[in-house]
């Protein structure tokens, strides 16, 4: 089973989102590294470090499966990614790219935080995930567009 | 001093519905609270209903949790109550996890975190769920009453509303000291009666508000916490003033029979065995109401509302139209497990509704076994209550209730419930003349006349119709199995009684 096209979408959308401002601050910093922390900090901070771990180490295993490449991943016990440099894209790479078979690290990450984001809308609903990522990127708009169902999010 | 000196304690809604009514108005501001009570007492449920109330995007609650409950499950269950709002978070709301810190420091770097947290966000309410598993830690340099003293002062600095969620037994609530400390203590039970839940609320103590003392039932539905004041509600209505007037049966001899009628505000019981015509008496007199302009209100137990009002229209009685209108409300209680604050409570919101006069209870032994076992004990406690408090407001109650035949005795109710009402009618079946008749007579009129006369009564197609003049050719009537006498009936008007009361 694959992730859900529609948190695909999300995921990209997050990751593109990231890309975009970690080239001015921080350019060799992963974007999915940088999607995943905001999420394990806006999640974590209600349920907490325990809390997020177990859901990460589950989107891990998820991710796993439908993309090999990320075999060397590990969630690390305060939920922290341990082995991003092993499949790290270069700074812009995995954007154009995103799921062609020369970016398997673009497509890792855009496999793991859409599994992580499933994760997160099985668990919580639709309305308190949009509430959780308008919190984390807030000056990202999640509207229809991204709606799972297409409702107001 | 002077009233005006005084400072004003502004009250908070609780967000719960019936709970502003038992607080005294609302929750004082500033408080500091202890939610206690059994895992799944709904003690979660109900601080989230007063977060949801409270909180703005100005003065937003800090919601911190610890230990239990994963605050990711918690908020997959809450979200399913109607008070929740997903758009209230986090910018109104904000969910605050504290676990690790529990786990790995001790009280004071949890208070520190809680402290860090409060004076970054300014907040109006702040709960801690579960402050209890706070203590994991025998080497604490922190004790929970020492931890607790200091959250108190200091989120009452903070102009901080505030409740401490804990899992509590009844048998800790003497003489723990931390319950010292708190402002408000609410307590919440659950217990099994035999197939039943009930549940019950209780506010131990409350500083500077008039709260209802006792236990309070509530429930838990869709739409989170409702509770269910003693009172019903009406502790802030102002009693009616006692009427003189006399409401009709809209039947001309049983109105003469109670010298004009029933008086408004009165409780009547109607008595007798199955098949007497209680119902129908019930019916017409809800039914006379409505025609006179009074709104009536029939909760049934035992039968739907739609067979109810067909029942009326064999009788040529239409409860359709009133019902459409809006003056008529057939209410169908029969959980099983309802408790008498909840009918009530059902009942009070139909009469407010359509500004009903009359109510009828059709039966009381339906209402009894629509109650939880648990309620059916206090049954004649919670009668009193309530006929009290509705009485109290100007509505006038008929209940019916069904009685064993005797040939031996003569019992007005299986209830001992005779003192609750201002009016008795008994019904009974007599064997005369190799018939089973059925005969009628006014027990009691608190206060008032009545007829002693007793009567002989059919229900045909336009209800109950007392037939003739009083039944003076038979002795023993009573006794159901009477002996002729050889006198003819009378022809005088009924005989009143100056209202002497026979009890039960």
């Amino acid at each position: 089973m694959t992730a859900a096209p529609k948190m695909r979408d999300l995921a990209h959308r997050l990751l593109t989102y990231e890309a975009a401002a970690g080239k001015a601050s921080e350019p060799l910093e992963s974007p999915t590294l940088r999607v995943y922390e905001k999420l394990r900090q806006s999640l974590g901070e209600f349920a907490g470090v325990a809390g997020f771990q177990a859901l990460a180490f589950r989107a891990l295993t998820q991710a796993k499966s439908e993309a090999p490449g990320l075999w060397a991943l590990q969630v690390t016990a305060d939920g922290s990614l341990q082995g991003l440099g092993e499949f790290k894209a270069q700074p812009g790479e995995f954007e154009p790219q995103l799921g062609s078979g020369n970016d398997q690290a673009g497509e890792g990450g855009v496999v793991l935080i859409a599994r992580l984001l499933g994760l997160l809308r099985i668990f919580l609903g639709e309305a308190l995930t949009f509430s959780l990522l308008r919190n984390a990127w807030p000056g990202e708009a999640f509207d229809d567009r991204n709606s799972v169902y297409g409702s107001k999010a | 001093m002077n009233t005006q000196d005084k400072v004003k304690i502004n009250k908070l809604p609780t967000g719960v519905p019936g709970l502003d009514e038992i607080v005294g108005g609302g929750l004082p501001e500033f408080s500091f609270n202890i939610i206690a009570g059994a895992p799944g007492s709904g003690k979660t449920t109900l601080a989230h209903q007063f977060v949801f109330a409270n909180a703005t995007p100005e003065r937003p609650a800090l919601y911190f949790t610890v230990l239990g409950e994963s605050a990711i499950k918690m908020l997959r269950y809450q979200q399913q109550y109607t008070f929740f709002n997903p758009a209230m978070l986090p910018g109104s709301i904000r969910f605050i996890n504290l676990s690790q810190v529990v786990l790995e420091k001790d009280l004071g770097a949890v208070l520190q975190e809680i402290t860090k947290e409060v004076e970054k966000a300014n907040p109006a309410v702040v709960v801690v769920d579960s402050f209890r598993t706070m203590v994991r830690k025998p080497e604490s340099d922190m004790d929970l009453q020492s931890f607790i003293q200091r959250l108190a002062l200091f989120l009452a600095s903070w102009q901080a509303t505030t409740f401490l969620i804990g899992e509590y037994a009844e048998d800790e609530l003497r003489d723990n000291p931390i319950f010292t400390v708190a402002d408000g203590l609410f307590w919440l039970r659950q217990t099994a009666e035999r197939n039943s839940i009930v549940r019950k609320l209780q506010i131990i103590k409350l500083r500077g508000q008039d709260s209802v003392p006792g236990l309070h039932t509530f429930r838990i539905t869709d739409a989170g916490v409702q509770a269910f004041s003693r009172t019903f509600g009406l502790s802030g209505h102002a009693k009616n003033a006692p009427s003189h007037r006399r409401l009709s049966f809209g039947i001309p001899e049983l109105d003469k029979m109670l010298d004009g009628g029933v008086r408004e505000g009165d409780s009547v019981l109607v008595a007798g065995s199955s098949g007497t015509g209680k119902s129908v008496l019930a019916t017409q007199f809800v039914a006379e109401g409505i025609r006179q302009g009074e709104p009536g209100i029939v909760a049934v137990f035992e039968e739907r509302p739609q067979a109810y009002a067909e029942r009326a229209t064999s009788l040529g009685l239409d409860l359709e139209t009133p019902q459409k209108e809006g003056k008529l409300s057939i209410l169908y209680l029969r959980p099983l497990d309802l408790s008498v604050d909840e009918t009530m409570h059902s009942i009070l919101d139909a009469v407010q509704k359509i500004g009903a006069k009359r109510l009828v209870i059709d039966s009381l032994a339906g209402f009894e076994m629509a109650l939880s076992p648990g309620f059916r004990a206090d049954f004649r406690e919670s009668l009193y209550r309530m006929i009290f408090a509705l009485t109290g407001i100007g509505v006038t109650i008929l209940s019916t209730v069904e009685v064993d035949e005797s040939f031996t005795e003569f019992p007005f109710s299986t209830y001992s419930i005779s003192f609750l009402t201002d009016d008795i009618i008994r019904l009974r079946y007599v064997s005369i003349d190799g018939q089973l008749r059925k005969i009628m007579v006014v027990i009691k009129m608190r206060g008032g006349n009545h007829a002693k006369d007793i009567r002989e009564y059919e229900i045909t197609d336009k209800g109950v119709v007392i037939l003739g003049k009083r039944l003076t050719d038979y002795q023993g009537l009573i006794s159901g199995i009477p002996v002729h006498s050889g006198r003819p009936d009378s022809a005088d008007e009924p005989a009143l009684d100056t209202g002497i009361e026979h009890e039960t």
